[in-house]
């Protein structure tokens, strides 16, 4: 604030003290005349209501003070005469940031603790599951859903089942967390005509087992050379590239015939986001091991 | 003073009511009138530039819409916003923003900083029906924002509105505007807008509660 716009805040504020305190300090001793009623002799209606005379009761003078102290106080103490910064030199960004050190030494210790823990093992703790739902609600749950079941519009995998598509140890659920994915399905629309589609889909229908024609399937047996270098000569996918396994029922974005065709006609790119810069290595650690506990909750035991 | 002053401006309806409104303004002459003055004085931090044209286009979505009824664009500096939001906003991030869309009211997320957070696909299956990706909102649906396409034309001519107050738009940024919007929509529009939020600024303190700024440019 400039210095003129600083003289202009601290005139304000002297010449509203100075009219409300001197009121404040004349009013209880300011002489009203009386009537020999007791009233002021202002009258209303015609006489019938007439304003009395009271004195101003204590409780209301000590409180009136208290509030006049305070302000005072304020204004020495705290940002607002002005540019005076205050005896205190209290700025909001500083209280923020002595929070933010109060709460990061509050969770150091407990960070530093899972800091080394496999994140197998720290799944089976449940102070790191409790943390880990949280940044998971916050983080997670937009694509995943609030319970990790994953949205097939999106293409966001269901986290609480057994199916991975990098793989489900520790490590490789938190490199998916740090550094993001990105998988690609080209689109093979300009390859291939929509009856070739239309076969590949139902020999991809085929592996899983579910309802198809088989003659079309035949035909798109011999098609699946280009899809094997992925998906594998048997469909079973590869962890390493992202690649579904076509042969179980899990679906990535859906597994009706037309939306198997459109996936192989116009491609997919699913995104997993890179959360290094918003969470940092500590807080995904203990994110990965909640994710982990998700699709062992089921299970008796931690393997 | 004595009191006959006192019993004048007592009897005296209007001379009352001017006194009350003069000790009633003190209050704001000294909160609003020097920041409303110095309001120009604020300078863009680095990074932070007038929005390209399909930004521009989508921010005026954002308005027309009444985002802004719900969401907030301002993260208060307290550790629980930063904690949630990132880095707390500043009035500098804010200089190309006519009107600011600071908010007031929050009944979804602070948006200060969405931008990066999740893909274009995200954010387009969530306009069009949020339930689509998050089962518990109360978000109406927008998806309208699909059927029209941004008026190019229109646009050129807010762009050199808005240099006139004084935003640094080229003759060659708003000549390629009517270019960079031809044949989207408004949900690209807003979705564009929306993705490039809160990228260029919360530089300082870096990191707050360990959730630095996100990275430039974000997914898709």
């Amino acid at each position: 604030m400039s210095n003129f716009w600083s003289w202009w805040v601290i005139a304000l504020i002297v010449f509203n003290l100075v009219v409300t305190f001197s009121l404040f300090l004349w009013a209880p001793r300011a002489k009203v005349p009386t009537q020999p009623d007791g009233t002021t002799g202002h009258v209303w209606a015609h006489g019938v209501l007439r304003e009395g005379m009271h004195r101003l009761p204590r409780w209301w003078i000590a409180l009136s003070l208290a509030m006049f102290l305070a302000a005072f106080a304020y204004l020495a103490l705290y940002p607002g005469f002005g540019n005076h910064a205050g005896l205190l030199r209290w700025t909001s960004r500083d209280q923020l940031e002595r929070d933010v050190a109060a709460n990061r030494a509050r969770l150091a210790a407990t960070l530093r603790e899972f800091g080394g823990v496999p994140v197998e093992t720290l799944a089976g703790d449940p102070g790191a599951r409790a943390m880990g739902l949280v940044l998971f609600r916050d983080n997670c749950a937009a694509c995943h859903g609030p319970d990790g079941h994953g949205n097939l519009l999106l293409g966001a995998p269901n986290l609480a089942d057994d199916d991975w598509l990098y793989g489900g140890d520790g490590e490789a659920i938190l490199t998916s967390i740090l550094d993001g994915r990105h998988g690609v399905m080209p689109a093979w629309g300009a390859q291939f005509g929509e009856a070739d589609i239309d076969s590949l889909a139902h020999y991809v229908l085929s592996l899983s087992g579910a309802p198809h024609d088989a003659a079309k399937a035949l035909a798109g047996q011999a098609l699946f050379g280009v899809c094997a270098a992925c998906h594998g000569a048997d469909g079973r996918g590869n962890p390493a590239l992202g690649a579904p396994n076509l042969t179980d029922t899990i679906w990535l974005y859906g597994g009706d015939p037309e939306t198997i065709r459109s996936s192989i006609r116009d491609g997919r790119g699913g995104v997993m986001p890179s959360w290094r810069a918003r969470l940092g290595p500590e807080r995904a650690r203990v994110l990965a091991a909640y994710v982990y506990s998700l699709s062992r909750r089921s299970r008796p035991t931690v393997h | 003073m004595a009191y006959r002053h006192f019993e004048f401006i007592e009897k005296h309806a209007w001379l009352l009511g001017g006194l009350t409104a003069l000790m009633v303004s003190l209050g704001g002459l000294a909160e609003i009138t020097p920041l409303f003055i110095q309001a120009h004085r604020v300078a863009p931090p680095a990074g932070v530039r007038p929005y390209d044209a399909l930004r521009l286009a989508g921010r005026d979505v954002y308005v027309r819409e009444g985002c802004y009824l719900c969401h907030s664009q301002m993260i208060r500096a307290l550790r629980f916003e930063t904690e949630r939001y990132g880095p707390y906003s500043t009035a500098s991030e804010s200089v190309y923003d006519r009107p600011f869309q600071w908010g007031s009211k929050r009944t979804g997320p602070d948006l200060a900083r969405i931008g990066g957070k999740y893909s274009d696909d995200w954010h387009r299956l969530h306009l069009m029906d949020p339930r689509q990706v998050v089962a518990q909102s109360n978000m109406p649906g927008y998806p309208w924002l699909a059927l029209a396409l941004v008026d190019g034309k229109d646009l050129q001519a807010r762009m050199r509105v808005l240099r006139t107050l004084g935003d640094p738009y080229s003759d060659a940024d708003i000549r390629s505007a009517a270019k960079a919007v031809a044949g989207k929509t408004e949900l690209d529009a807003l979705i564009a807008y929306l993705q490039g939020l809160g990228l260029a600024g919360g530089t300082e303190p870096a990191g707050v509660a360990g959730t630095a700024a996100p990275a430039a440019g974000g997914p898709s």
